[in-house]
């Protein structure tokens, strides 16, 4: 049997790890499988104060007691 | 009658150069790599396989056994494309040798029972024990476990060996025996086209399905040992 003949065993090793191990792993790492792109949702992260959520007319700088 | 048999088995040379190197690294070529963001067809469509691959058989794993998911797809898509491509007519199939198989069969177990020594060493010594064994039955059973953990290499490279080169033993046979039988009986002749014809369907589903029994127990291995 052919597949017995043991002397290109080597060349065949060597051949098929140069190929298995190097070349087609090169090949398949540079698959890359992004998430579909998406809008991001709006959200404001910061609080207004209690005191400005209503805005009135005494809390304009000028109108302030001056110190 | 023997030599013409088996002489498509033999490692390509031509004139002392080993081409046969260059056979192997042949599969290499029919997966281009992928360089844009939307790529062609068949690149896209290589990645789409990749993916389904990947996702059902990494499932069962524990990240540790994950880190393996290059090694696993890259052994399945080699094995897959070199089986399919030998079965082009006057093609030699690469995975027909056994040296090939060993090479490949025996540093994959190896890395997956190191790797259970090193990280889980007691659980993959207890391996070598199923649950429950009567006293007495303890030291013949832990020798029957022994053997049996170190044929899986043997048994993976010689099942691949044995299912690719019976298969194409016998398709040389039977369409030998077709070609002989037109001149004597045609009707015969062509039962025996016909049983070609549904041997070549069962050969590719063999190149596949061989393919991916090897790389399920290397994962069945790897998952015993992460």
């Amino acid at each position: 049997m052919p597949q017995l003949d043991t002397s290109t065993w080597l060349v065949t090793i060597l051949a098929m790890i140069l190929t298995l191990f190097i070349l087609i792993q090169l090949k398949f790492h540079k698959y890359s499988y992004p998430l579909s792109p998406a809008p991001k949702t709006f959200k404001s992260t910061s609080f207004p104060t209690p005191w400005e959520t209503k805005w009135t007319k005494i809390y304009s700088p000028l109108l302030l007691p001056q110190q | 009658m023997n030599e013409n048999l088996f002489s498509s088995f033999i490692t390509p040379t031509m004139m002392g150069l080993p081409i046969v190197i260059l056979i192997i690294m042949f599969p290499t070529l029919l997966f281009p790599t992928p360089t844009r963001l939307i790529n062609n067809r068949l690149v896209s469509a290589q990645q789409w396989l990749a993916q389904l691959i990947l996702k059902q058989m990494m499932m069962m794993h524990s990240p540790k056994g994950r880190t393996w998911a290059l090694m696993l797809i890259s052994l399945i898509m080699f094995i897959g494309s070199t089986n399919l491509l030998g079965l082009l007519p006057h093609s030699f199939t690469p995975t027909t040798q056994l040296s090939m198989n060993l090479g490949m069969a025996i540093p994959l177990w190896a890395g997956t029972v190191i790797t259970g020594f090193r990280y889980k060493t007691k659980a993959s010594l207890a391996h070598f024990l199923p649950q429950g064994t009567p006293v007495p039955l303890i030291p013949m059973l832990v020798i029957i476990e022994t053997i049996s953990l170190f044929i899986q290499p043997m048994a993976l490279a010689v099942r691949l060996t044995a299912n690719i080169t019976a298969g194409h033993l016998l398709m040389h046979l039977i369409g030998g025996a077709a070609l002989a039988l037109i001149s004597i009986s045609p009707t015969t002749a062509l039962i025996t086209f016909i049983i070609l014809i549904l041997l070549t369907i069962l050969e590719f589903a063999v190149a596949l399905i061989q393919a991916y029994v090897f790389t399920l127990l290397v994962s069945l291995y790897l998952h015993d040992n992460t």
